[in-house]
């Protein structure tokens, strides 16, 4: 019953991903997708909830198979949590953008790869839709916007997540060929084997999830892309990159070994700390929230670590919640990261503007958008009573437990690990303060956001509806968090509807606190008395002059100077003074990347230079390739002759 | 629910009323430490009762975050003091005593008075703000740590839990407490905001922190945000004396205590005013980074299993 259900899902978003093909409006199409997602969204819901086992195992042979287990099912859950409201907006955001049908119909086959790669229960079908996953969106971003810097960013995405990639290749093709997908156990195969294919995934994965350093394509390639496909990308794709190494960790290798999981601390904790640091850099909407994704994958993969090396410290209790708290920011990072990407979109649709410099004031604009936004970015801040809070929450948690209960190495490794997350979550509020602040407040500071009007009826109705979706899950996490922790052996804790009650905490009473904010804002403010008639913004006595309001920069610039130590930011100061009078000062400044100045960019010039080496043998000239040939034959003759000599 | 219960609650919402107590104490101790008269230490509530019958305003270009900024900072400190528990007896208030939700609603008072400054576009709340949440990123760090020590000795982050566990003379004997300690003593200067990391008594722009956002309010919003920011002197003070100074593990005598030494640690802070100058803004990261690396060294010390 449920089975039919999944597939009838699957083949319904099939048909809406063929459907452009014959028809010229797009609107069925969408809808059929979005419900295809429903129903397969569905089947997952109730398998998660029930932790049951629908279809095939996993198996080592290599005929097809599909099948959906609790872990599937909470995926299948996520994505379409996150798709169908960003199906929604896709259909007021689509109509009149160059090649729409093309985009379309891709989208639906992304959407299916996504769904294809966490049901696949063979090594071909994983694989096969992981390309997918990687090409489609590829071609559905450089049939949208079709220049120069677009084909850059996308050869450079296709580049480094094929290059890492391979890592997947070999991680699920040794795994088939040892039958550990088949159920075998890895233990006792030799630390040699484990540690190949736990470095292997993760940088196979990791790549593709845009853990540090092998994220560079990530802020490159989601800005550039079609805002609903930039959400899914950040929302969706890259946590099914993490449902691999989740795969990896914890079915296949476990126990994972304990430098494994002090290696996902480290790659986390790296990984989180530069991405908010390089969020709080960017000048530019996407880009922005493109490093903030970053930061995320990165804090996931913190739970991740404290999971396993709880685990090996014998704290299956703790273990299963780091695990389901990690789970749980997957959900919560999709919904919350899909819902600010998308109001990036109508904000760039509204005003025709990307720069965080040149926005301002959309609240006023675009309040529906803009309250939405609102949501979106308290959530991704942090603060309580919005789902962010609760993930983060559970994070530190484990990282705290992580320090408590295990000893040695891995308490120190937590400790710091724990450190890191919290500044994190201090940059991520600075961030997402200014973006907020920035965009949705204040005087408009361009023309575009002075005349902005609020963008059609789907494209709020999707944001809104995401917006929803974080205050539930900010109320209610416990209708997620119970499922999640029996995910894993020797969950314990409770968490009911009313907030999580979980061993060695002080307990998070969610609706509780949701109760005390509203009701003690609610009296504050009607306490709040009679009003003066409106007046400007006293500013000191300060005369309000554009031309002194606060730019991204300048908010940061205490916090920029601080950690000029690290950031090598460099300034250039240029006075033009006739007589003795300064006539014009320019000041600029610039933050240099320093991952590309010190890693990238020596590989690539090691590269071409191999390559112009390499180029000499291209003489072109008959006798050379005559000479290779000969050469070719003789090597062969000679290794012919040693091999059956 | 017995007599202990209903005591702590008791004194916990009592500290509703009591914060502007903490911080007139503060300052009146501060000006007689200067050889001055100074005010009364009940001069917060005389500010209190002056603002409360002014009318508010309501700035032009402004949106609903102005209004409600003051109120839910107020509210998520409300929140926060009815987490932080004065004894082990305390009352869940429906909310828990969980020093990580703490640490969140902190968190969501800071965030919703820098919004309101963006809302005003005012620079010197810009200033302040981007001021006060670049000191948070390395104090939440330290802070972090600091209640990671707290939980050792217990394995519970429950502050009551954590009340009992520092409670009596056994947790001196790990040096960890002690790095703790230190480590909680910056923490209660920067969130009182108070020197060397923050001056209270000056609007100068050069050197302001907490003040700025204030600027642009009056009648009972400033009233709100001046109690806000009373109420983080309890909440900071009350923590420490219950996470990191000496007490009976008993309510009623450990509630004595308490008080006692709450009223030590406001005359520590004055006498730290006193002695000390503000520091340079952009020193007062490395300062909290240095509190970081002693926690760390704590928490070091306690893996290895050292003791006194």
């Amino acid at each position: 019953m449920i089975a039919l259900l999944a597939i009838i899902g699957g083949g319904v978003l099939a048909a809406g991903a063929l459907l452009p093909v014959v028809r010229v409006s797009i609107a069925p199409a969408l809808w059929l997708q979005g419900i295809g997602l429903a129903l397969t969204g569905l089947a997952g819901a109730i398998i998660f909830a029930r932790g049951l086992q629908v279809g095939s195992n996993f198996r080592t042979a290599l005929h097809p198979g599909l099948g959906v287990d609790p872990l599937t099912g909470f995926f299948l859950v996520v994505i379409a949590v996150t798709a169908i409201p960003v199906l929604v907006y896709a259909g007021g955001y689509l109509p009149g953008t160059p090649r729409s049908r093309a985009v379309t119909g891709l989208g639906g086959g992304f959407l299916l790869a996504l769904v294809g790669a966490v049901c696949a229960r063979d090594a071909l079908g994983f694989l096969a839709c992981w390309e997918l996953m990687t090409i489609l969106p590829a071609t559905a971003i450089l049939l949208a916007k079709p220049d120069v810097a677009v084909r850059r960013a996308i050869f450079e995405y296709l580049a480094i997540t094929h290059l890492g990639g391979t890592g997947v290749w070999i991680t699920v093709l040794v795994l088939a060929e040892r039958g550990v997908l088949g159920g075998a156990s890895l233990a006792g195969r030799g630390v040699l084997l484990e540690t190949c294919i736990g470095i292997a995934a993760l940088v196979g994965f990791g790549s593709k999830s845009g853990l540090v350093p092998l994220h560079v394509w990530l802020p490159r390639t989601h800005p550039v892309a079609p805002s609903h496909l930039s959400a899914l990308m950040s929302g969706v794709m890259i946590k099914v990159a993490l449902y691999g190494l989740i795969r990896v960790c914890f079915w296949w290798m476990n126990p994972a070994p304990v430098w494994m999981g002090i290696a996902l601390l480290v790659v986390g904790a790296v990984s989180a700390l530069s991405g908010i640091i390089a969020a709080l850099l960017q000048r530019e909407l996407k880009r922005l929230l493109a490093y903030s994704s970053i930061e995320n994958v990165g804090v996931i993969t913190l739970a991740l670590g404290a999971a396993i090396v709880l685990a090996h410290a014998g704290a299956h209790t703790w273990a299963a919640i780091a695990f389901a708290a990690g789970l749980l920011h997957i959900l919560n990072h999709a919904v919350m990261k899909a819902l600010l990407f998308l109001s990036a979109g109508s904000i760039e649709r509204a005003t025709g503007e990307h720069r965080l410099d040149h926005l301002g004031g959309l609240l006023r604009q675009m309040p529906w958008t803009g309250a939405a936004c609102g949501v979106g970015i308290l959530a991704i801040a942090g603060v309580p009573p919005l789902n962010g809070f609760v993930s983060e929450w559970l994070i530190l948690e484990s990282l705290v437990h992580a320090g408590l209960e295990s000893g040695g190495i891995g308490a120190i490794a937590s400790t710091i690990a724990l450190a890191v997350f919290a500044a994190t979550i201090g940059l991520a509020l600075v961030c997402f303060v200014k973006f907020g602040g920035l965009v949705l407040l204040g005087k408009p500071r361009s023309d575009g956001a002075r005349d902005a009007v609020e963008v059609n009826h789907p494209m709020r109705v999707g944001v809104v509806a995401l917006a929803v979706i974080c205050v539930v899950l900010g109320a209610v996490p416990g209708l997620v968090v119970a499922p999640l922790i029996r995910l894993q052996p020797g969950g314990g804790g409770t968490s009911n509807i009313a907030g999580l009650w979980l061993p060695g905490t002080g307990s998070l009473s969610t609706l509780g606190l949701v109760a005390v904010l509203v009701v003690a804002t609610a009296i504050l403010v009607r306490a709040r008395g009679p009003r003066t008639a409106p007046a400007p913004v006293w500013n000191c006595g300060q005369i309000d002059e554009p031309a002194l309001a606060w730019t991204s920069a300048g908010f940061t610039s205490s916090l920029r100077l601080s950690m000029r130590g690290v950031l090598r930011t460099e300034r250039t100061l240029e006075r033009d003074d006739t007589n003795g009078i300064a006539q014009e000062v320019r000041y600029a400044q610039h933050v240099p990347n320093l991952l590309d100045h010190w890693v990238y960019h020596p590989i690539q010039r090691v590269a071409l230079r191999l390559a112009g080496t390499a180029r000499r043998l291209q003489s072109g000239s008959l006798p050379a390739y005559v000479g290779y040939f000969v050469g070719l034959l003789v090597v062969l003759l000679i290794l012919a002759r040693v091999v059956s000599g | 629910m017995t007599g202990a219960t209903i005591i702590a609650g008791a004194v916990q919402l009592a500290g509703i009323a009591l914060a502007p107590l903490l911080a007139g104490a503060i300052q009146q101790h501060k000006a007689r430490l200067q050889g001055r008269v100074g005010t009364s230490a009940l001069q917060p509530y005389r500010d209190l009762r002056r603002l409360w019958g002014k009318a508010v305003v309501q700035p032009l270009g402004t949106t609903i975050v102005y209004v409600l900024a003051p109120a839910i900072a107020c509210a998520a400190l409300i929140a926060a003091l009815l987490i932080v528990p004065v004894t082990s007896a305390a009352p869940p208030f429906g909310l828990g005593h969980d020093a990580l939700v703490l640490v969140g609603l902190l968190a969501l008072a800071r965030c919703v008075v820098a919004l309101s400054s963006w809302d005003t576009a005012s620079g010197f709340g810009l200033m302040s703000a981007g001021r006060d949440l670049t000191l948070s990123v390395v104090g939440e760090a330290l802070l972090a740590m600091v209640l990671l020590i707290a939980a050792l000795p217990v394995g519970s982050t429950d502050l009551r839990a954590m009340w009992l566990g520092a409670a009596g003379t056994s947790v001196w004997s790990q040096p960890a407490h002690w790095c703790g300690c230190g480590g909680m003593l910056l923490v209660v200067l920067l969130e009182t905001g108070r020197q060397p990391i923050d001056n209270p008594d000056t609007h100068l722009e050069l050197t302001m922190v907490h003040e700025g956002p204030l600027l642009e309010y009056a009648g009972r919003d400033l009233a709100y945000l001046q109690w806000s920011v009373a109420a983080r002197h309890w909440i900071v003070l009350v923590l420490m004396a219950g996470l990191f100074l000496p007490h009976p593990a008993s309510t009623s005598l450990g509630l004595t205590v308490i008080a006692i030494e709450v009223v030590a640690l406001t005359v520590t802070l004055a006498l730290i005013e006193t002695i000390q100058a503000k520091m340079r803004l952009l020193r007062v990261p490395h300062l909290l980074a240095a509190g970081s690396a002693v926690a760390l060294a704590g928490v070091a010390s306690w893996v290895i299993g050292i003791t006194l």
